[in-house]
């Protein structure tokens, strides 16, 4: 053993600050000889680090690859990498905070359709991994006594999601694979859009919401009865009509597969 | 423990899910990456379930950094024990390394300086493990690119010497051997010759990248023919071990695997005739 050599602890230490940062400490701990030299066993740990990281960036964001294109996606990802270092043993969650990152940090928030692509992508990752269940059918709901609606509860299916968007993120994302990397355009929606995400089958799916629409999914996901839907429904339509565009809705909801279970308030 | 009737298997990969299903899985046995399935439910777990409903598993991680010295991650173990509970794998297998170090996980096979401190810090670590998922857990040699001035002995007398001291089995991944064995200027079959047979409970095959000056373990290449012949050699020395062939990037057709697959029946059968 040389004086060179540590404990165990002061060896990964060294190693891990070589990996993150560049260290050149590590170097005098290691062995040179053998075919490959130091220097090059080296660089394969540092840049395979970063290389797999990156990788899991462009699995989970396509569509922020097919804006930015690869070298400026790189950059991205490298700076992304420095500031969120993993803590995940899985690789697949790596990216979670990448929308976060993007509207925060210049010179990524001066693009802020980067930011709410990835917020999009990340959430149709999620939808696809939630938790499975089977939806109800519209039968389900109809059978219901009339006297029950008013206090009739829903929850949304696990994988469901809500996002307001000011630009065109999902019509984009959808023809992310026609346009040249890096040539990806994203046009700024006429005015803030809600969408709701979700799975129905195996598959991520997504729709934009009509105002009353969005209205009555956000009193409905924050645990509201029927009545509470109809009160966010109306200022949309009218009193008049709020309770029968409710019902409507929500039969389309539940026909869609966006609903898990309804239950009665007490 | 259980064994498969047909030793031969593949790694499950999500792009073959679908050919699986439809066309069967035509293999002993797969090999499924643990930490793509630990995961409170959803669509990997839904094609994991239906996949084993016909086919024997194993489990195979890359996180649970049995060499760092950070304390073992409880949830990473709880989570593992669950999918072992899910799947009821024929053997669960990781890596000897370290992958992570003060909570940040580098996503690397890290090596370990092959000294005293080394075995004693492993040893109880790997005991808790197959404490909490009530079975020997097994552990695969790993691919490197450098070697510690540290370093007290080989790392197939410290492989042998950790099998035996944590009553743990060994995952003998024979194209890591070969890599490790160009890079660092030895010989491979000094490596083979000082792992003790009793301990092996798999083989991993995979293809690698040759740079010239050094190899790097990619698994994105068919297996080379240096690896082939090392593989007998293995075969000659360790009898009719379950084998499998990695593919991680590069993924060709599942029937191009097959027949690769079939190489390896086919000199397993050769050095260990019926």
């Amino acid at each position: 053993m040389s004086a060179n050599a540590g404990s165990l602890a002061d060896l990964q230490r060294a190693f891990q600050a070589f990996m993150l940062a560049g260290d050149t400490g590590f170097a005098t701990k290691v062995r040179s000889g053998g075919r490959a030299s130091r220097e090059i066993g080296l660089a394969v740990y540092r840049d395979g680090y970063a290389l797999r990281l990156i990788e899991a960036l462009e699995i989970d964001y396509p569509g922020l690859m097919a804006m930015a294109g690869p070298a400026d996606f790189e950059l991205m990802a490298r700076a992304f990498i420095a500031a969120h270092p993993s803590r995940h043993p899985s690789v697949r969650w790596f990216g979670r905070h990448l929308a976060a990152f993007l509207a925060a940090t210049p010179p990524f928030s001066a693009t802020p359709a980067a930011a709410e692509m990835a917020r999009f992508e990340w959430a149709l990752g999620e939808a696809f991994d939630a938790a499975d269940t089977i939806p109800i059918d519209a039968d389900a709901l109809m059978s219901l006594a009339s006297d029950s609606w008013p206090g009739l509860m829903l929850d949304p299916v696990p994988s469901f999601r809500r996002l307001t968007l000011a630009y065109a993120i999902p019509q984009a994302w959808a023809v992310r694979e026609q346009a040249p990397p890096g040539e990806l355009g994203v046009d700024p929606a006429d005015r803030p859009t809600p969408w709701a995400i979700w799975r129905a089958d195996e598959t991520s799916t997504y729709r934009s919401l009509a105002p009353d629409e969005a209205a009555l999914l956000d009193a409905l996901a924050a645990g509201g009865t029927f009545l509470d839907m109809v009160g966010a429904v109306a200022p949309h339509t009218g009193e008049d009509e709020a309770p029968a565009r409710t019902a409507t809705t929500l039969r389309l909801f539940v026909e869609d597969g966006m609903i898990a279970r309804f239950r009665l308030s007490d | 423990m259980l064994l498969p009737d047909d030793r031969f298997g593949l790694g499950l990969r999500t792009d073959h899910y679908e050919e699986i299903a439809d066309g069967g899985a035509r293999v002993g046995w797969f090999e499924a990456l643990s930490e793509n399935y630990m995961v409170e439910d959803g669509g990997p777990l839904r094609w994991l379930d239906r996949l084993r409903r016909d086919t024997p598993m194993a489990l195979h991680g890359v996180s649970i950094s049995i060499g760092s010295v950070d304390p073992l991650d409880g949830r990473y173990l709880d989570d593992l024990a669950r999918l072992v509970d899910r799947v009821e794998p024929m053997w669960v297998s990781d890596h000897l390394c370290f992958t992570a170090l003060d909570g940040v996980q580098m996503h690397d096979l890290l090596p370990l300086p092959y000294t005293e401190e080394a075995l004693n810090h492993l040893v109880p670590r790997i005991q808790t493990v197959q404490d909490r998922l009530k079975r020997r857990l097994v552990l695969e040699n790993v691919s490197s690119y450098i070697a510690y001035d540290a370093s007290e002995m080989t790392e197939w007398h410290f492989l042998a010497e950790l099998a035996q001291r944590a009553d743990c089995e060994l995952l003998l991944d024979v194209n890591n051997v070969h890599v490790s064995a160009f890079n660092h200027g030895w010989n491979p079959l000094d490596f083979l010759a000082a792992i003790p047979t009793d301990r092996v409970r798999q083989f991993h095959l995979a293809g690698h990248s040759h740079n010239g000056t050094h190899i790097v373990d990619t698994h994105d290449h068919p297996v080379a023919d240096e690896v082939w012949t090392l593989y007998r050699a293995a075969v000659e020395r360790f009898g009719p071990v379950p084998t499998m062939i990695e593919r991680d990037a590069r993924i060709p057709p599942y029937e191009e695997l097959l027949a690769e697959l079939e190489i390896a029946r086919r000199l397993a059968s050769e050095e260990t005739p019926a």
